[in-house]
């Protein structure tokens, strides 16, 4: 048995209680202002350079009853943006003085728009988020950044400077450095932490102050190298598909003789991935990374290349089987299925897809397919 | 298009009664005769079946005429189309045509497309392409062509144009369109899809007959807004079997004269009527506005409902250009003219804010004198999912229109029952009939 993870242990407790935790409450206690995002392609350096605390705006390990929510958003769409929005009534999110996201996702921006028209916050802005990847769309990303710096200045009424992005930048790079050796610590053998303890790590890279976040992440791979810290599991899995903040739900998967060993998530690897280039000019720099820098997403038109990715990290990580955890109603899981199936076919290997609501527990038929998945590559082997 | 994977056999869905372009041209034709000898229709419903049987045609005919299709989304240039002989398929219409001549169809293409995997939580305005491609029934397309403009669901142009081998061209729309870079971005993707089309016709666009292309378009909207001031006479003068015709001339045949035609008749005709007293119906108790999109999945409820609540359609948002829509602001500068087109035109503001949706219904409540809006919740569509409360909250607070939802799919007949519909339309018919601003409303009128 392992002893649990100190510098996790403290990452938690200052992420809890969710939302409003123990570091939203100092921050504010401080006089700082919370500025709440949506989704990756809002860049958090910017909001950093700011002098504010950029903060996820997600559900958590406990599931939401979404009733009232759902008067504002049919319940055919999808669990996660109805969950926001619900701990939004409930009062959850009332720290925010801001909220920034992009047009990443139709749901993404009708959350926005409600929080514009019922609870109207001091800051409120929205960005492009390119589709394709090539340089016009770095030019179109980077002209949108340009004017949400432009406007975020007067709502502060000063203009950060360049430097200061130039800093913000170097902080997040470090953070995403930490985060990736932790990632590639995964590929052992026996890596020494499971898939909810990495995916709690993420979640709180976008929760609290980057530069605490660092230094609790220096002392978590201190203490991964001095413990010699092992998940002895035997069979080795990938997640795959939609963001899911519900930690228990990978510890459902691992409950069984499995480990994740590795995730193909916005809150994951791709926040783990790739630098922005500090040669260049900070503006264009961050708009590089996030349009060219990270691995094709789901949201991106073209998906080839995120079907590489995934089966990159299949042969990287030693993966036994992936897991496509899809939340209903999402479009872009939804057309990327067929293909999805079809490379893991060709290239011959598992795949197990589940649709389910964002943020419920494992339930019992989803433990059962689980199972069944784990027999399965067992009797494969 | 590559050869499609065999799906029939004894484990296989149906496939007999998908329906083809060639078998969607017999019904109509038959439908365009059968028209002029029914009485108590508009004049234009003759006009209207004509251009929608031109519009099949020509996607039937095109190989033959040396002419490209093009299967595309919406806020497209069409103009450019027809100015390089290229003739659009708007996905969307498909859907609703073979609703119109076969109900039948588009829920079997439904069944083949969840065979494959997709699934059917996604719009079934592409699941309908989906499964017609993968049967080998969808029309001949020689390209794939779409926007950010739209919604998530574009994503499958380029996802089903790899699976069967048609090669696809994405614009980037910029979210807040109306900054000079914006527009200058925009009018590059519309340089961009020329050259995409130019490499794949091997034909160099003539920008002298796209101006003419857009010079029609232009007046197209022009008598767009016309016929939309018409529509606010009380009574309305437009009856339900013609009042698709605006959405498919502005949406399918932008740049074409026999759209210009089409609507210059129709106009005439409501003039027509509202100078000779001639509503929709001889009662007229119900002003509608749809709220989101009309009941495409049902091509009798507007009829229905004129017919047993004398409830008219006076008006819908995906028709409905915004303000003076001034788009020509240079005529020697086709792609400007365009570009600028193509953020203002009607159904765009899909891609915008929720508050920018519900302005526009809003505008045209009070333009239209809407007595209660209609909105659709179509199952597999998430720009309407999250928006129908603040629409339906903005029209009480400007207007005191009130609203319901009807939960459906947008070209599924099967997903809702009728009987459900009429109980649900009679809930509040009464209710609109009841309430004190109705009551107000037509005390005024």
């Amino acid at each position: 048995m392992n002893a649990p993870l100190k510098a996790l242990n403290e990452m938690q407790r200052l992420t809890s209680p969710f939302p409003e935790s123990v570091a939203v409450k100092e921050w504010k206690a401080s006089g700082g202002q919370v500025i709440g995002w949506f989704n990756p392609y809002v860049p958090e350096e910017i909001i950093h350079a700011a002098g504010m605390l950029p903060f996820e705006v997600t559900g958590d390990n406990e599931p939401v009853q979404m009733q009232a929510a759902e008067a504002y958003i049919y319940s055919n769409s999808c669990s996660k943006i109805r969950t926001c929005w619900q701990l939004q009534l409930d009062g959850k999110y009332g720290f925010l003085d801001g909220l920034v996201s992009s047009s990443m996702c139709d749901q993404d921006k009708r959350l926005y728009s409600l929080f514009e028209y019922y609870n109207k916050l001091p800051y409120m802005d929205m960005v492009y988020a390119p589709r394709k990847r090539d340089e016009e769309a770095v030019q179109l990303y980077l002209s949108d950044l340009q004017d949400f710096r432009d406007r975020f200045s007067l709502y502060q009424w000063h203009r950060f400077s360049d430097a200061k992005i130039a800093k913000s930048i170097e902080v997040y790079n470090r953070g995403r450095e930490l985060m990736h050796e932790l990632y590639e610590l995964r590929k052992r053998d026996r890596p020494p932490v499971t898939g909810a303890e990495a995916l709690e790590v993420s979640k709180a890279a976008v929760r609290m102050p980057r530069e605490r976040f660092n230094e609790l992440m220096e002392q978590l791979l201190a203490e991964i190298q001095s413990t010699g810290r092992e998940i002895k599991k035997a069979k080795r899995l990938l997640v795959i598909g939609s963001d899911l903040h519900n930690a228990n739900q990978m510890a459902a998967l691992e409950s069984l003789d499995a480990v994740v060993v590795v995730d193909e998530m916005d809150i994951g690897i791709r926040r783990a991935w790739g630098q922005v280039d500090t040669q260049l000019p900070p503006m264009e720099a961050l708009a590089r990374y996030y349009v060219l820098g990270r691995p094709v997403d789901k949201h991106n038109w073209v998906s080839d290349g995120r079907l590489e990715f995934i089966g990159e990290l299949v042969e990287q990580y030693k993966v036994d089987g992936v897991v496509s955890q899809d939340v209903r109603f999402c479009t872009y899981n939804g057309w990327d299925k067929f293909d999805v199936k079809k490379q893991m076919q060709e290239r011959g290997i598992p795949l197990l897809q589940i649709d389910l609501e964002y943020g419920h527990p494992a339930g019992a038929q989803m433990k059962i397919r689980v199972e069944a998945f784990l027999e399965m590559l067992q009797s494969a082997a | 298009m590559s050869a499609p994977q065999k799906i029939t056999g004894p484990t296989g869905p149906s496939t007999s009664n998908l329906i083809t372009a060639e078998e969607l041209l017999g019904p109509l034709k038959q439908a365009a005769e059968g028209v002029k000898k029914k009485p108590g229709l508009m004049k234009s419903t003759v006009g209207y079946m004509e251009l929608i049987k031109k519009y099949v045609e020509r996607i039937v005919t095109a190989k033959d005429e040396g002419k490209w299709v093009a299967t595309h989304g919406t806020q497209q240039p069409l103009e450019i189309y027809e100015a390089m002989g290229v003739r659009g398929l708007f996905i969307e219409f498909w859907g609703v045509i073979s609703d119109v001549v076969k109900l039948e169809s588009v829920p079997e293409a439904l069944n083949i497309s969840a065979s494959t995997g997709t699934p059917g939580e996604v719009c079934s305005f592409f699941r309908n392409m989906d499964g017609l491609m993968h049967a080998g029934k969808w029309p001949r397309t020689d390209f794939l062509l779409y926007a950010t403009s739209s919604c998530d669901n574009v994503k499958a142009y380029h996802t089903l144009g790899r699976r069967y081998g048609i090669p696809s061209f994405g614009m980037e729309r910029p979210y807040l369109p109306y900054t000079p870079k914006a527009l200058e971005h925009w009018k590059n993707e519309h340089k961009r899809l020329i050259a995409f089309l130019e490499e794949k016709t091997g034909k160099k666009l003539d920008y002298d007959r796209l101006k003419e292309t857009v010079r029609l378009s232009y007046r197209l909207t022009e008598l767009t807004l016309e016929i939309d001031k018409l529509m606010a006479h009380v009574p309305c003068p437009m009856s339900a079997e013609c009042f698709g015709g605006v959405l498919v001339a502005i949406r399918l045949l932008p740049g074409t004269q026999d759209a210009v035609d089409y609507l210059t008749a129709l106009r005439d005709e409501l003039q027509e009527r509202i100078d000779n007293g001639i509503g929709a119906v001889k009662d007229e108790r119900f002003r509608v506005l749809w709220s989101c999109f009309t009941p495409f999945w049902d091509p009798t409820l507007m009829g229905f409902m004129q017919q047993k609540y004398g409830a008219v359609s006076v008006g819908e948002v995906l028709a409905n250009w915004r303000g003076e829509a001034k788009w020509l602001l240079d005529p020697d500068d086709p792609l400007g003219n365009l570009a600028y087109r193509t953020q203002l035109a009607p159904g765009n503001c899909q891609y915008a804010s929720s508050q920018d949706w519900a302005s526009n219904v809003v505008d045209q409540a009070r333009r239209l004198k809407a007595d209660g809006a209609i909105f659709n919740n179509n199952w597999g569509c998430k720009q309407a999912s999250g928006l129908g409360r603040l629409v339906g909250d903005e029209l009480i607070h400007h207007c005191k229109v009130p609203s319901v939802t009807l939960n459906v799919d947008v070209i599924d007949s099967t997903f809702v029952s009728r009987a459900e519909i009429e109980s649900q339309l009679d809930s509040f018919f009464e209710m609109l009939e009841g309430s004190k601003a109705y009551q107000e409303r037509r005390a005024m009128a």
